[in-house]
C-alpha cells in the first residue's frame, strides 16, 4: 500500500512539472493571441488548432501513419543491419577499426540530403527512398553503440570463459553478444525519435505528398495555419509514441540495465 | 586411480611472475614459488593483501602464464588441464551473467561441456539446494543480494564436480553464519568426493578450519615463508572451532605471518 503510494507520488513528481508547464504555456499562448489580437495567419490560437484537429481527425491520422510507418520500417531495418554489421565486422578487428571511426563521423552528419539521390532511384510514388534514409541514420547510431558493447567486457566473466576452455565462437555467442543488448536497446531508444524526424524531413526532398512533412510545409505556407499546427501536433505525438515504445522495449528486454548503468 | 604412482594434483616448480616486465610500472608479484598439492588435499593460501595469492591461483588455472617455472596440474601442463576443464573456479567477484537466470548461470560450464538439458537442470537443482537458494532458481542475478550472488558462483564452481577446486576468497562477502555453513558444506563435499582444493583467504581461522595445510606467503614480492600442517583430522565440526589444537594452529599461522613483517602491522589479514 505505502509502496504503491510512494510509487504514485514518484511518478507524479516526474510527470506533473512538464504537464503543468505545458498547460501554462498553452494558456499563455491563447491569452496572448486573444489580447494582442494576433492574426490567425501569423500564429493560430491553440483552440483553433484543436478545432482543426477534430474537424477531420482522419486527415492528420493518415499523414501520421504514412510518416510513422516510414520511420518504423527504417528504424527496424537500420537496427537489424547496424547490429548484424557490427557483430560481423568485429569478427575482424581491423575492419571494425576502419569502419567504426567512419560510422562515428557519419552518425554526426545530418545526411538527410542523401534522400534526394535515393528518391531518384525509385518510382515517384515510392516510400523506399525515405525508409532507406531513416535506415542509414539508424544504422550508424546502432553500429557505434553495439561495437562499444562488444568491446565492453567484464574481466571476471572473460576469465571464467577462459577457464571453461570456451572457443572464440562460444565466447561471442554466450558473452559478447548478450553483453551488447543494453547498448543495442539504448541505441534504439536514442534512434527512435531521430527516425521520426528524418522520415519527416526527408519528405521535403521530393516523392509522395501524403506524409506529415509535406502536409506541415504545405499548410504552413498556405492560409490554413491552424491545420499546419495540427499536423505538427500529430508529429509530436508520433515522436512521443516512438520514444515511449522504445523505452518500454528497453525496460522489458534488458531490465538489469537500470540497475547497472543508471541514466 | 593410479595408487601405485600417486601423481599430485598440483605441482608448482620455480615459478616467478613479473607483470609489465621492463616497463616503469613493473611489478614483481611472485618469486621462487615451489609447492605441491597432493590429491584430495585441502590447502589454504594466506598472506597480506597484494602478496600474489590471486596471481598464484590464476597461474594454476592457466589464466595467466608464469614468467619462469612450470606448473603441472592433474599430471599434465596447466594449459592442457585447463583445456580439459580439470578444475572448477570461484573468484572474489561472482561474475554472474545478467541475462541468465540463476540456474542457467550454474549450468553454463555444464553447457560448454556438452551436457544435455535434463542432466544440467538436475545438477543445477542439486547445487542450488546445497547453497540454500532453491527458491531463487528462476530469479535473475541482479535480483539477489551480493552474498547470494556469491553463493550462486560457488554452486557454479562445484557444479561439474571437478577433481580440483580453485577458490579465491569465495566466502569474503558472506555473513558469519552463512560463511560457517558454506565452510562446513565445502568440507562435506570434499570429503565425500575426494576433491582437492586450493583456497585463498584473508582469514586465519578460516584457513585453519578448512585446510590440511596452510601455505603462508610474504608481502610483495610474494614467496612462501611457511607451511603449517594443521593435523586436525578430516572430521571437523563446530566443536573443532573450540578445540585447543585449533587455537594452537591459529596462533602458529599468525606467528608465521608476523615473521614475514617484523615490526609493521599485518595489512589485510584478519583474525576473525
Ligand atoms: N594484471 C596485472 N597487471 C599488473 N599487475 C598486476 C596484475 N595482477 C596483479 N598485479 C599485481 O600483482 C600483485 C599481486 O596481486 P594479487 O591480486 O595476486 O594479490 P592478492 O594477494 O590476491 O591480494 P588481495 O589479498 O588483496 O586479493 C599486486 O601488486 C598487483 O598490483
Ligand atoms: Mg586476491
Amino acid at each position: 500500500m505505502t509502496i504503491i503510494a510512494a510509487r504514485t507520488r514518484d511518478s507524479l513528481a516526474i510527470v506533473l512539472p512538464p504537464v503543468i508547464f505545458g498547460v501554462v504555456f498553452v494558456a499563455l499562448w491563447q491569452a496572448w493571441v486573444e489580447i494582442e489580437d494576433v492574426q490567425p495567419y501569423v500564429i493560430p490560437k491553440p483552440t483553433a488548432i484543436l478545432q482543426s484537429l477534430f474537424d477531420d481527425p482522419n486527415l492528420v491520422t493518415k499523414a501520421c501513419v504514412v510518416t510513422g510507418v516510414n520511420a518504423l520500417v527504417g528504424l527496424i531495418l537500420g537496427s537489424i543491419l547496424g547490429f548484424v554489421g557490427s557483430v560481423l565486422t568485429n569478427r575482424f578487428r581491423l575492419v571494425a577499426d576502419l569502419v567504426n571511426p567512419l560510422a562515428v563521423t557519419v552518425a554526426a552528419v545530418p545526411a538527410v540530403v542523401i534522400v534526394g539521390v535515393l528518391n531518384n532511384m525509385y518510382a515517384l510514388d515510392s516510400q523506399i527512398g525515405r525508409r532507406l534514409m531513416v535506415s542509414i541514420a539508424v544504422f550508424f547510431i546502432v553500429f557505434v553503440q553495439v561495437t562499444k558493447g562488444l568491446r565492453h567486457n567484464n574481466p571476471t566473466q572473460m576469465e571464467l570463459m577462459q577457464s571453461y576452455a570456451a572457443s572464440p565462437r562460444q565466447v561471442l555467442a554466450k558473452v559478447r553478444v548478450p553483453n551488447t543488448m543494453p547498448f543495442l536497446f539504448t541505441a534504439i531508444r536514442t534512434a527512435a525519435p531521430i527516425a521520426v524526424i528524418i522520415a519527416l524531413v526527408s519528405e521535403y526532398f521530393g516523392g509522395t505528398q501524403d506524409g506529415l512533412g509535406t502536409k506541415i510545409s504545405g499548410s504552413l505556407n498556405g492560409s490554413n495555419k491552424a491545420l499546419g499546427f495540427a499536423y505538427v501536433v500529430g508529429g509530436s505525438i508520433v515522436g512521443l509514441l516512438f520514444f515511449a515504445g522504445s523505452s518500454l522495449l528497453e525496460y522489458l528486454v534488458v531490465p538489469w540495465q537500470r540497475r547497472r548503468r543508471p541514466g | 586411480m593410479d595408487t601405485a604412482v600417486p601423481n599430485p594434483a598440483v605441482v608448482v616448480s620455480g615459478v616467478r611472475k613479473v607483470f609489465n616486465r621492463g616497463a616503469t610500472n613493473q611489478v614483481d608479484a611472485l618469486i621462487d614459488i615451489d609447492f605441491t598439492v597432493q590429491r584430495g588435499e585441502f590447502v589454504s593460501l594466506i598472506g597480506p593483501s597484494g602478496c600474489g595469492k590471486s596471481t598464484l591461483l590464476r597461474l594454476i588455472a592457466d589464466l595467466i602464464e608464469p614468467t619462469d617455472g612450470t606448473l603441472v596440474v592433474n599430471g599434465k601442463p596447466a594449459h592442457q588441464a585447463r583445456l580439459d576443464q580439470d578444475y572448477g573456479i570461484a573468484s572474489q567477484h561472482s561474475g554472474l551473467f545478467d541475462w541468465r537466470t540463476v540456474e542457467r548461470n550454474i549450468e553454463l560450464p555444464l553447457e560448454l561441456k556438452g551436457w544435455d538439458k535434463s542432466r544440467r537442470r538436475a545438477r543445477s537443482a542439486e547445487m542450488l539446494a546445497l547453497v540454500k537458494l532453491s527458491e531463487f532458481a528462476t530469479h535473475m542475478p541482479w535480483q539477489l543480494s551480493g552474498g547470494m550472488q556469491q553463493r550462486v558462483a560457488i554452486a557454479r564452481a562445484l557444479a561439474a564436480h571437478a577433481e580440483l577446486l580453485l577458490m579465491d576468497e569465495p566466502f569474503g562477502a558472506l555473513d558469519e553464519m552463512t560463511r560457517e555453513h558454506m565452510q562446513a558444506e565445502l568440507l562435506r563435499i570434499c570429503s565425500e568426493t575426494g576433491t582437492t582444493v586450493v583456497f585463498v583467504t584473508h582469514s586465519i581461522p578460516e584457513a585453519v578450519y578448512l585446510a590440511d595445510r596452510v601455505v603462508v606467503m610474504s608481502p610483495r614480492p610474494g614467496r612462501i615463508t611457511a607451511m603449517v600442517d594443521v593435523g586436525l583430522g578430516r572430521d571437523r565440526s563446530e566443536l573443532t572451532r573450540e578445540a585447543t589444537e585449533f587455537f594452537d594452529r591459529v596462533t602458529e599461522v599468525r606467528e608465521a605471518l608476523r615473521g614475514t613483517h617484523v615490526g609493521d602491522p599485518i595489512m589485510g589479514v584478519d583474525d576473525r
